[in-house]
């Protein structure tokens, strides 16, 4: 919303600077988030008269002038090349400091800076302006000259008009009182302890007939439209505006168009309640029906666009059509044009759900329709048609018809609400009066009664935002000021319940950081397309940005390669990668879903891609394999002190990964680990191998943060080196599981440190050595006892496997 | 007559010390005294003879000289080591052996940061879904269905009455309505706004919210809180300012700024010439919030708040484009 300052200024009286009624305004809750002095650019640029012309001396084009740039200071000299300058005209003249807008030598037209010269030789202290290189006109080939009668000494922007100031305000929605100058102004007043004054409407009824005798209104909808109003304004001339009205809305941010909707816009901007003015002559049958349009009925508004309406639009018609859409926008059957004569001056208080409703399924927000939403004032509806018709009958000439159709069937009253002191100091921590708590919210216009410890407030209708005791207190905080209430920083001391999440969480990105993984956060959208190789259960924005942008993402996998991807296009030799985020399927379940039909998952995402190391002179290059992305998720586990893991090993890829590795824990399925399929990796253009880990964090974190020491043994242990040659078929898996199982508990650990495979021990065999640690928690095994465990192992693994013990 | 031949080889072995300077030297030096057969070998032989009652003393005697010799032999070996040996050199200059280290995102970071400050001050940390109802979102937070306050979060659908959060604040309704008071959390997470991606602005980003519900609870309290907060992120000799404002959720409801930290305040690009940056919203939980979790605002009062992480992480990190938080380079990500 665009405040003059100069405007507001007809409404109150101010007697501090523009900065400080804008830090007012904002202190208040009408935030100014900027302020437009609307001729800045024009600083240093004054009207000047050239009093003496004289070639010179050194260039044939240029000529040397005496400029005087005010009533007592001797005249300047200054150098000027337009052809048509001539002594006794008044000029505009730049001084040095000033920017000249546009710079007609330069073919861009770029600004630039004025400062003391000599041109050719000849001193200049300033430049005389073309109305191109000043930004207000084309002319490049001379300068201005302005009248005779210009005053010598006034600034540029004086000479233009440009004087006003310009607040932009942020209003928020609770505020439609203050889409108006006199709304600012009237919280202004309240604040500043000062009066409003309201613009004197001169309003005299011409013709000696009442408008009643030539017109009729009928409302269908009292719900929707509780208040029509209508006025007759005959012999009336559409022209162009006279200059202040013009200046006004060029200020404000509108577009001047004819006498009698500027002076509609005015006042609406003045007063906040938007008007409509009609063509008399266009309207059928001297009649206006307020009601809903037809099913299907097509209506073309004053912007030229078509709509179909559906029914629940609330309609302005005559006697045979729809003219406008009721608080929204008037429709081109009925606009003001040059030809018009007589006007029908609507002013009226529309529903702002109806209003809303109407506004956002047609797609058209106006003026009148944002206000109209926000709550207007129903007892403003017809002063502001009184001041409108006032104007009209001064700027345009017209004859006001006696008297006003004014169907308000159901009068719109103050609401009452009682304020409790007590309440007032409870919420806000003061230990105001009561005498205090009244006297700021008269100034704000709500008359109160005292009722012993109360309050009974009268709300004026300006205020619908005004409900309920709490929107009372809020005033009186406001207007208070929120700097004059303590800092409180001792609280109750209420002692919240510690995290566990938060606890497993850090840990799991502090150990992700640890083992060289960067944290990313990438996109929770993504296209339909490459969603589907990940899952059918998805879920689609019905509203999306884009069609990159359409559905949540199933997986972390597909948005974590796209970070991949970047990497890989800026130069990258190793992406490593973790991500903490929510994924989403269209699936029910009682553990996941808060939103029916809904599953929303904490996952963890890991990827490893491209060089485990690069080449070094310790070592040689070597490319990160699905075994490096194992150890990596085993170790994680262990560190979260998770023992009950179970990993199932995928003979088939599916269509995501290939060497799958399920993992579950205690019995649950907790994710999975793989190489990223080539379809995959095609589908996002990533050519080296990538290989994903996608964990749940629900069970990860489910963990006891509190961990059990275990015994260890006080005896020493005894590592044997074995080796067996069996069938490739025969995975280590197999073997270590039946070297555990028959070496029972003393055997503590089983290490894989030799795979060979050769002719010398036969064709399609391959030879596993593992190195086997046993210890016992009871005492020192002998040598007779292991060597009796090893036979155990040996004969075990033998008869199981068919193996074939090979001598190390 | 055998002490007198352990005096003599005393003497001989520091008169033989001082002369022996090469390898040969030191070698026959061994030979001569230490080897099996050597000279104080030989002692230990002749001790056989001595009268019983005089062994345990000689035998000290013998045992003194050859742990003398011992000690000559490791001295003269070691001198001449340091003196002759070939030292290897290493060249200190080749690189070290790195070890990976990876890094936490700059916006888990700010996240972090603001939840410590938090979590002094006896909060808790409690999360809720991204994607919401309308109840939650909107209704339940005293957004009426046709008001325009809903305009001011452009809103993804996914059904008519289930949206992307648009805030954090929903979480606010499901702690309320599965906790009873006192209250205190934040409530960290990512929402969602329908707006055009640009170098200020993405279509996600992320909150922390805040609630205190008790009894007595004040505005003063609010302030308090977030001028403790602000110092505590912020430095302690920020200025700051608030402002009314307007939230349906909350009421009387505030905006806060601080000085500009660009520009202290003298006004700039990031700040909009206002030399103030808009930090958080905040105010009373309204009474119509308290009334739809079954509270009674009769009896129980609050306050709440919401920030932004995202654009604070800019201007924090120094980084001009939001969009480079979710680029997700490595360049990028190394420097946090």
């Amino acid at each position: 919303m665009r405040i003059s300052y100069k405007w507001l200024q007809n409404y109150i009286e101010l007697k501090n600077s523009p900065k400080e009624v804008a830090e007012k305004l904002t202190s208040i809750g009408l935030e100014v988030e900027s302020i437009e002095y609307l001729g800045k650019k024009y600083d240093g640029f004054v009207v000047g008269e050239v009093v003496e012309v004289s070639k010179h001396p050194n260039a044939d084009r240029l000529s040397v002038c005496k400029v005087r740039l005010s009533q007592s200071t001797d005249a300047q000299q200054i150098v000027c090349g337009a052809p048509n300058v001539a002594a006794g005209q008044k000029v505009i003249v730049g001084l040095p400091g000033a920017t000249i807008p546009k710079n007609q030598h330069d073919p861009d037209g770029k600004s630039f800076s004025l400062t003391k010269a000599k041109i050719r030789g000849i001193e200049s202290n300033g430049m005389i302006c073309s109305s191109y290189e000043l930004g207000i006109g084309e002319d490049k080939n001379g300068i201005i000259v302005l009248d005779s009668s210009t005053p010598v000494g006034i600034s540029l922007s004086q000479y233009l008009k440009l004087d006003d100031i310009v607040f932009e305000l942020g209003i928020t929605p609770n505020r439609p009182d203050c889409l108006s100058h006199i709304g600012v102004a009237r919280d202004l007043a309240a604040v500043y302890g000062s009066s409003l004054k309201y613009p004197k409407v001169d309003f005299v009824e011409k013709k000696n007939f009442s408008i009643n005798k030539i017109f009729t209104v009928k409302v269908e909808n009292n719900d929707d439209c509780p208040r029509y109003t209508a006025r007759v304004i005959e012999n009336v001339t559409v022209k162009e505006s006279p200059e202040w009205l013009k200046q006004f809305l060029s200020a404000v941010g509108l577009r001047p168009i004819n006498n009698i909707v500027d002076i509609t816009n005015f006042v609406m901007l003045e007063f906040g309640q938007p008007l409509h003015a009609f063509d008399f002559n266009n309207l059928a049958k001297n009649t206006i029906i307020v009601k809903r349009a037809r099913v299907k009925e097509k209506f073309t508004t004053l912007d030229k666009k078509s709509h179909e309406l559906n029914g629940t639009e609330l309609m302005i018609c005559d006697g045979d059509r729809s003219v406008a859409i009721g608080g929204v926008m008037g429709g081109m059957n009925s606009e003001i044009s040059e030809a018009t004569k007589t006007v029908l001056l609507e002013s009226a208080f529309f529903s702002p759900t109806s209003v809303r409703k109407t506004a956002k399924r047609l797609g058209i927000s106006t003026d009148a329709s944002y206000r109209f939403e926000r709550g207007t004032d129903p007892n403003m509806v017809d002063e502001a048609s009184r001041r409108a018709a006032g104007l009209i009958a001064e700027i345009a000439g017209g004859e006001i018809v006696q008297g006003v159709i004014d169907v308000y069937p159901k009068v719109i009253e103050k609401i009452k609400i009682e304020l409790r002191i007590f309440k007032v100091n409870d919420i806000l921590g003061t230990n105001l009066s009561l005498e205090k708590i009244n006297g700021l919210l008269q100034t704000l216009g709500i008359e109160t009664q005292v009722k012993n410890n109360s309050l009974i407030c009268s709300v004026p209708t300006y205020r619908p935002d005004i409900e309920q005791e709490i929107d009372l207190i809020e005033e009186v905080a406001r207007l208070y000021g929120y700097d004059n209430i303590p800092n409180q920083t001792t609280v109750h001391s209420v002692f919240s319940q510690p995290s566990k999440i938060e606890l497993h969480i850090n840990e799991i990105r502090s150990w992700c950081e640890s083992v060289g993984l960067h944290e990313v956060m990438t996109n929770s959208l993504l296209d339909e397309a490459t969603a589907l190789l990940y899952s059918t259960e998805l879920i689609k924005v019905k509203n999306p940005l884009s069609v990159d942008l359409e559905v949540m993402r199933p997986m972390l996998l597909p948005t974590m390669l796209t970070a991949v991807l970047h990497n890989y296009n800026h130069g990258a030799t190793s992406v490593r990668l973790f991500e903490i985020g929510s994924t989403f399927l269209a699936k029910h379940s009682e553990k996941t879903t808060r939103i029916q039909g809904i599953s929303e998952y904490n996952k963890l995402g890991l990827i490893l891609s491209g060089n485990a190391h690069d080449l070094t002179w310790y070592s040689k290059e070597r490319e990160y394999d699905i075994f490096d992305l194992k150890g990596m998720v085993q170790s994680l586990l262990s560190k979260l002190g998770l023992d009950n893991i179970h990993l199932i090993y995928y003979d088939a890829s599916s269509s995501l990964t290939e060497q799958t590795i399920g993992i579950e824990i205690n019995g649950t399925y907790v994710g999975f680990l793989g190489q990223c399929s080539q379809k995959v990796l095609a589908q996002h253009k990533i050519e080296r191998k990538v290989l994903y880990c996608e964990l749940d964090l629900s069970v990860l974190i489910a963990v006891d943060e509190v961990r059990k020491f275990k015994e260890y043994s006080k005896f020493p242990s005894v590592k044997r080196d074995i080796a067996f040659v069996v069938k490739k078929n025969i995975t280590a898996g197999d073997i270590e599981t039946a070297i555990k199982e028959s070496g029972g508990a003393s055997v503590t650990s089983i290490s894989l440190f030799d795979i060979f495979e050769g002719a010398s021990i036969g064709e399609g065999n391959k030879s596993l050595a593992f190195s086997v640690t046993m210890q016992s928690r009871e005492k020192t095994l002998t040598d007779s006892g292991i060597d009796a465990l090893m036979k155990k192992i040996i004969a075990s693994v033998v008869s199981t496997y068919g193996a074939t013990l090979r001598s190390l | 007559m055998l002490t007198e031949k352990i005096k003599s080889l005393d003497s001989e072995i520091s008169a033989i010390a001082a002369i022996s300077t090469t390898h040969e030297d030191i070698e026959k030096y061994r030979i001569e005294f230490l080897a099996r057969k050597g000279k104080i070998a030989s002692l230990y032989d002749d001790l056989k003879s001595v009268p019983n009652d005089q062994k345990p003393m000689v035998g000290q005697q013998i045992n003194r000289l050859k742990k003398k010799a011992e000690e000559v032999y490791e001295t003269l070996k070691s001198k001449l080591d340091s003196s002759t040996a070939k030292k290897e050199l290493v060249d200190l200059t080749l690189p070290g052996r790195m070890l990976l280290h990876g890094t936490r995102h700059p916006i888990t970071r700010t996240i972090e940061q603001m939840k410590s400050i938090f979590v002094s001050m006896g909060f808790g940390i409690a999360y809720g879904p991204e994607i919401e109802d309308d109840y939650h979102n909107f209704e339940a937070l005293n957004f009426a269905p046709h008001h325009p306050a809903r305009d001011m979060q452009d809103t993804f659908f996914i059904k008519d009455d289930v949206v992307l959060r648009t805030h954090t604040t929903p979480v606010q309704i499901r702690v309320m309505k599965s906790q009873k008071p006192p209250i205190r959390v934040i409530m960290p997470g990512r929402v969602y706004r329908n707006e055009a991606v640009s170098a200020r602005s993405n279509y996600f980003f992320h909150q922390v919210d805040g609630l205190y519900v008790n009894e007595n609870v004040t505005f003063a309290e609010l302030k308090g809180t977030l001028i403790t907060f602000a110092k505590n992120f912020y430095g302690s000799n920020i200025k700051y300012r608030f402002r009314p404002s307007y939230f349906p959720f909350t009421e009387p409801s505030l905006e806060m700024d601080i000085t500009c930290f660009l520009c202290s305040g003298k006004g700039c690009r990031i700040c909009k010439q206002t030399g103030w940056l808009e930090i958080l919203g905040a105010g009373m939980v309204h009474p119509n919030v308290f009334r739809n979790c079954s509270y009674d605002p009769e009896k129980v009062s609050g306050f709440a708040f919401g920030m932004g992480v995202d654009r604070i992480s800019l201007l924090r990190y120094g980084v001009d484009d939001i969009r480079t938080f979710f680029e997700n380079d490595i360049r990028f990500l190394n420097q946090f």
